[in-house]
């Protein structure tokens, strides 16, 4: 079972419009690598001089990584990784 | 149950065992301040009249518009056509529902030169706003006086919403160390937004709000709660231990960065341009190609290396690269302010 990434509305333009894509890879930042190669154009949108834009949280099984290992925290077949920019409107 | 006449439109709040009569004498006893009646506010501002606070002072510097009503539960076609603002509508409507509180509009743009003011009264503060910028300004004004406050912000079908006890829980900062940048995430004007995602999180505000002046804050809820009632995602996300974790300089090292003016952006009127400058304090990069997606469903948007153009609501937007905004067809600072949190964002 391979790690599901979960992508945000705004960012989904650079997914062909998929909310969920599955990838394999032993962390975090591998497993954003691997949506990178399948969709480049999003790596872009998520970071800045390889880092995370500061807007934008990520978290393993609802879990965010700043607490964990960051981009280095594990993860394994079947987690959950969200993408989750701040939402301004209202 | 009381007898107090005064209590009984309360009755069925009073039954619940989380408020009791103890806990309305203390609602009704309660001061808040509002930021923002839009969708979120006005959905707010409802609840918390219904619910019995003793005074709600609302603060919103924009007009009403047809096109709010799809989602703005306090107005309806007369308030358009008075063309009333959006805090004196809001009051007047809130007046008919519940005349025993003291509601308090203020018609203006909310800065740092006046929010600490506008705040200093309130045992808590609620997020009514649009944009990030009023967002961080709360929030420091909440951890500087130790006021709680709960953020709610939607947008397209998603939206989230978390409670910041300063002292206790992470702040904003802790949790979002930046906002957007311009043009970057998308606004209600360019995504676009659905009425039922807005009632959520507003209610969700509130039901919090309600805790915090009944004075359970045993109840309070410590995560970061998501929802996308489109594509069916609810997520808790677990944000207590971001607190003391992250160097986070507003709760941490108490550094009141937007109050102080190093953030955020500052407004100047061309004078016989018939046109405002909005510009930012410390300038950010803009990715045009990104900006000029979100703006095409409003027509034509044209730019090159050094600046985008776009028309939007008769007036014309000429954005550079470090954020900066002409906005030609207005001398309003308070009105250019608006169309660039609505159009751009910050």
């Amino acid at each position: 079972m391979p790690i599901r990434i979960h992508i945000p509305t705004p960012l989904r333009q650079h997914t062909d419009g998929q909310a969920v894509v599955e990838v394999s890879g032993t962390s975090v930042q591998a497993a954003l690598d691997a949506l990178g190669q399948k969709y480049p154009a999003i790596t872009q949108r998520l970071f800045d001089n390889g880092q995370v834009r500061r807007f934008i949280n990520l978290y393993v099984n609802d879990e965010d990584i700043r607490y964990l290992d960051n981009l280095a925290t594990p993860v394994k077949d079947g987690d959950e990784l969200s993408i989750i920019p701040a939402v301004a409107g209202g | 149950m009381s007898t107090d006449p005064a209590l009984e439109r309360y009755s069925r709040q009073m039954r619940f065992p989380g408020i009791l009569e103890e806990g309305q004498r203390r609602l009704l006893r309660s001061r808040v301040t509002l930021c923002g009646c839009g969708a979120l506010g006005t959905v707010l501002a409802n609840a918390l009249v219904r619910a019995g606070v003793g005074f709600l002072r609302i603060i919103d510097r924009d007009f009403i518009e047809t096109n709010n009503l799809q989602r703005q539960v306090l107005f309806d076609e007369r308030d358009v056509a008075d063309n009333l603002p959006k805090a004196e509508a809001a009051a007047r409507k809130l007046a008919a529902i519940n005349s025993s509180v003291h509601v308090e509009p203020v018609v203006t743009d909310i800065d740092r030169t006046n929010i600490e003011e506008l705040c200093r009264d309130a045992d808590m503060i609620l997020d009514g706003t649009d944009n990030f910028e009023v967002r961080y300004l709360i929030n420091d004004v909440a951890v500087k006086h130790g006021k709680p406050w709960v953020y709610g912000g939607c947008i397209g079908s998603h939206g989230q919403t978390m409670t910041i006890i300063p002292g206790e829980t992470p702040c904003l900062r802790c949790v979002f160390e930046a906002a957007p940048n311009p043009g970057e995430a998308g606004t209600c004007e360019t995504a676009g937004v659905l009425g039922p995602i807005v009632n959520i999180i507003a209610s969700y505000q509130a039901v919090e709000a309600l805790k915090i002046l009944t004075g359970r804050h045993d109840k309070i809820n410590r995560d970061l709660l998501y929802f996308d009632v489109w594509d069916n995602i609810q997520r808790r996300i677990k944000v207590a231990p971001l607190r003391g974790k992250v160097d986070c300089p507003c709760c941490q090292r108490r550094r009141f960065e937007w109050l102080a003016g190093e953030h955020g952006t500052q407004t100047t009127s061309l004078c016989g341009r018939n046109a405002v400058q909005v510009s930012h304090r410390r300038p950010t990069l803009l990715n045009f190609e990104e900006m000029a997606r979100h703006l095409e469903v409003h027509g034509q948007v044209s730019y090159n290396r050094f600046l985008l153009k776009f028309h939007a609501e008769n007036c014309e937007f000429t954005v550079f690269p470090d954020g900066r905004a002409i906005i030609k067809g207005t001398n309003d600072v308070d009105k250019a302010r608006t169309l660039y949190a609505k159009y751009i964002g910050h």
